[in-house]
């Protein structure tokens, strides 16, 4: 039977591969747009991040069989919630894990005490143990996974993927069984590759931002036309567009730490720079012209770093939108216009600039 | 307490809470700051922005002149400037729901608005932590490349509920290391090495303050209190920004002198026989309308202890060789109270309720300060199940005065009010 941890993190912020050597499969709470977020209500105010409220409704209401549930440190709404997560979600066990803010020695020491800390209560906890064999065989396994994804999200510039295909493919990574998965993302690929040319009505964008949990606001960007063809999310990029290195020797949790903070950075890491670095490569990698940044209201770090980050893309000469969302799966047609508005001008700008040449 | 509540009294008759008398030597301590910072500004000496829950002792170990945007935001808010800041790192593209601190100091780096009105100096480098938000290191990020300066973030692991002995020890550990990863960031800014000698001065008169701040809010305990929040609210500045100094000990030595003078005539900050409601205020207070609290005295309520002041004094351990103390202070930057795990804060709202007689608390649930406000719920609750005190959830902001409604807040207040006396009958 399979045994499930779910996790909380705000981004990409939780080692999988500890519990995947300790025999669980990794579950990412994502919450539920569609539900009413009451039940977290209760305990948060409702000028607190939406994604994170829905997130503890999920915990709240499921009737999940999860042998327990990990809240991995990114934002506030992390470490802050634990507490609250603490005394209501009935569960046998809450695990907090620190995933450090910076990128320095001083971090990388402190990740690997974190990962060491991690790995034995998890061998007490499920009375497992987690050997270096099988944490190098879960990084093999990840790696796997990644590489399937990374496959699946170059086509997204040459195929007809509609944003949905590839966000559901992306979810599906984060939260099903992982040897099903292996089998479902072969099928994904094969299909992807039988799918038509990239059409000539839509246009490739980078997505960038707070991450998005739930199609509906997919959806919504191709309705306007506009095919996110590369991303820095966490269901997205972030979570595969590096492998964790699998060298000859050595310890496994050194791959892992190296792992995290080589992944594009989010918002809620420190230095800011890399996270910057990450989406100008993509933009010059795969020759875009247009950006879609948003951030989910209330969702601080995203808020924080949209000045920068747009003045900076902007600078570059790129055509860049910023939107804030709403936590709601409803088609808001004001959007779709303004995105459509957008698709227009940039379009346009990019024909000048190249008749210009 | 619900939404829609009616005015049901008319206004009562003012009453002066009294300053106690030393608190006017304030303004002399924190002109005398304000020039020191020009001073340094022109000479282009080394200074530093810094926050809440940062070391700022190790500035005064190096000779830096620290400067705290969060102090100028809220002279900002308390001199009305505010509002026009916060609209300008709107239109910025700011976003309406990101911190009024924040925003406040984006304006006024922005306008270029003068010390006393709130402005900042360009600093040498900036310095924050993750200790109480988020908000203190995007903030920094930002700051510091759009005036491209150096900035050195502390990571402070969060003591989540629960957090054990062992691992406590492992987050100490993590941010001592950061403490020498910092020296090193201080040496190569400033061409000075530390000294032990020199931290332990500092240490010393940082932990004075400390010891006179809390002898203060021992005399809070006194039926009546000696005193309110109009006098501590400002009070703080020397623990906030001076601890290296003997200024602010001179200070609080005589404010405490007027203390012990008001208890030994049975005295309090209010007029004799208007202490009616002791009061807990939880968050920072909306600076822009400092009223609000002689609103309260109007009906005989007075602010008793503020968790927010307090924070500012932790006591520090002397006499240990550098690294022991570097434990202690690390041990102080994970542990405070403004971020107290939920469990630790509601024994800390308990304990405090019993010591010093509280009739009731208000709650800022500040839109600003996210990170202080989760958890208000519970603590809400369980202040009224286990104490039977009113707690009143207050929606506000800090330093952004378009979320201080004047009727809603009055009805609220009155609603508050009735409350405390039904539950004092
Ligand atoms: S959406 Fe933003 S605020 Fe919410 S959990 Fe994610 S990073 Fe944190
Ligand atoms: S008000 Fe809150 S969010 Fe803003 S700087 Fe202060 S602690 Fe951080």
């Amino acid at each position: 039977m399979v045994k499930r941890i779910a996790y909380f993190d705000a981004s990409h912020d939780f080692p999988e591969q500890i519990a995947m050597a300790a025999g669980l499969e990794p579950y990412k709470i994502l919450g539920n747009v569609h539900e009413p977020n009451d039940p977290a209500d209760q305990y948060l105010q409702s000028f607190l991040c939406p994604a994170a409220r829905s997130m503890l409704t999920e915990a709240l209401t499921g009737d999940q069989d999860w042998e327990g549930i990990v809240i991995a440190h990114g934002c506030d709404a992390t470490n802050r919630f634990y507490d609250i997560w603490k005394r209501h979600v009935d569960t046998d066990f809450l695990y907090w894990f620190y995933n450090p803010l910076n990128d320095t020695p001083s971090a990388i020491n402190f990740f690997k005490v974190e990962l060491k800390r991690m790995k034995d209560v998890f061998e007490r906890q499920f009375d497992v143990s987690i050997t270096d064999d099988k944490l190098w065989a879960a990084i093999k396994l990840s790696n796997d996974i990644k590489g399937r994804l990374q496959e699946l999200s170059t086509m997204r510039a040459v195929k007809d993927i509609p944003n949905r295909d590839y966000f559901n493919a992306c979810v599906q990574a984060v939260q099903m069984p992982r040897k099903e998965l292996l089998s479902s993302l072969d099928e994904t690929i094969n299909d992807w590759k039988g799918r038509d040319a990239f059409p000539a009505d839509k246009s490739p964008v980078l997505l960038t931002g707070s991450d998005v949990t739930y199609v509906e606001w997919m959806d919504t960007l191709d309705d306007a036309g506009l095919r996110v063809v590369r991303d820095d999310l966490s269901i997205g990029e972030r979570y595969f567009a590096r492998l964790i290195p699998h060298p000859s020797e050595g310890d496994p949790l050194d791959s892992i730490i190296q792992y995290h903070v080589t992944i594009p950075r989010p918002a809620t890491k420190n230095p800011p720079e890399p996270r910057l670095d990450y989406l100008m490569n993509a933009m010059e990698e795969s020759n875009l012209n247009m950006v879609i940044s948003q951030n989910l209201k209330f969702c601080e770090p995203y808020a924080f770093d949209s000045v920068f980050t747009v003045n900076a893309l902007k600078e570059k000469g790129y055509q860049v939108i910023h939107l804030e969302r709403e936590f709601s799966p409803t088609k808001d047609m004001s959007l779709r216009t303004r995105l459509e508005a957008f698709r227009e001008m940039a379009t346009t700008n990019r024909v000048e600039k190249h008749s210009r040449l | 307490m619900s939404g829609s509540m009616e005015t049901k009294n008319a206004s009562p008759e003012r009453v002066r809470v009294r300053n106690l008398p030393s608190t006017g030597k304030l303004k002399g301590i924190m002109m005398r700051y304000m020039l020191k910072s020009k001073i340094v500004e022109l000479f282009r000496r080394k200074s530093a922005w810094v926050t809440a829950g940062f070391p700022v002792e190790i500035c005064y170990v190096y000779g830096v002149h620290p400067l705290h945007p969060e102090n100028s935001a809220c002279i900002s808010g308390a001199r009305k400037y505010s509002l026009e800041l916060i609209e300008h790192a709107e239109s910025l593209g700011f976003s309406r729901d990101l911190c009024s601190y924040f925003k406040t100091n984006v304006g006024a780096t922005e306008k270029g608005i003068k010390l006393k009105q709130g402005g900042i100096g360009k600093p040498t480098f900036m310095g924050s932590t993750n200790t109480i938000c988020d908000t203190h290191v995007k903030w920094f990020q930002i700051q510091a490349r759009r005036m491209e300066v150096p900035y050195f973030g502390f990571d402070i692991p969060s003591a989540v509920a629960g957090t054990g002995d062992a691992r406590m020890e492992e987050y100490i550990d993590y941010v001592v290391a950061q403490f020498y990863d910092f020296f090193d960031f201080m040496e190569d800014l400033t061409g000075k090495k530390i000294t032990e000698k020199k931290f332990q001065e500092v240490l010393r008169k940082s932990d004075k303050l400390c010891e006179l701040w809390h002898e203060i809010y021992k005399y809070r305990k006194d039926v009546p209190t000696p005193v309110a929040f109009q006098d501590t609210l400002a009070a703080i500045f020397p623990m906030v920004l001076l601890p290296g100094l003997d200024v602010g000990i001179k200070y609080y030595q005589a404010l405490l002198k007027d203390i012990k003078e008001r208890v030994a005539e049975g005295k309090g900050a209010m007029p004799p026989g208007k202490e009616k409601y002791r009061l807990i205020f939880e968050g920072i207070p909306m600076w822009y309308r400092i009223k609000f609290f002689h609103e309260l005295a109007n009906y005989g309520a007075v602010v008793t202890y503020e968790p927010y002041t307090f924070s500012f004094g932790p006591r520090k351990r002397l006499g240990l060789p550098l690294d022991e103390s570097l434990r202690d202070f690390a041990r102080l930057m994970i542990d405070v109270p403004y971020n107290y795990s939920l469990e630790k804060r509601i024994e800390y709202f308990e304990q405090v309720i019993d010591e010093y007689n509280i009739d009731g608390v208000i709650l800022h649930s500040n839109m600003s300060c996210r990170p202080s406000c989760s958890g208000m719920l519970d603590l809400k609750k369980s202040i009224q199940r286990d104490k039977g005190i009113p707690v009143w959830v207050m929606d506000c902001d800090q330093n952004d005065p378009r979320s201080y409604a004047e009727g809603p807040m009055k009805n609220r207040m009155e609603s508050f009010i009735e409350l405390l006396e039904q539950n004092k009958e």
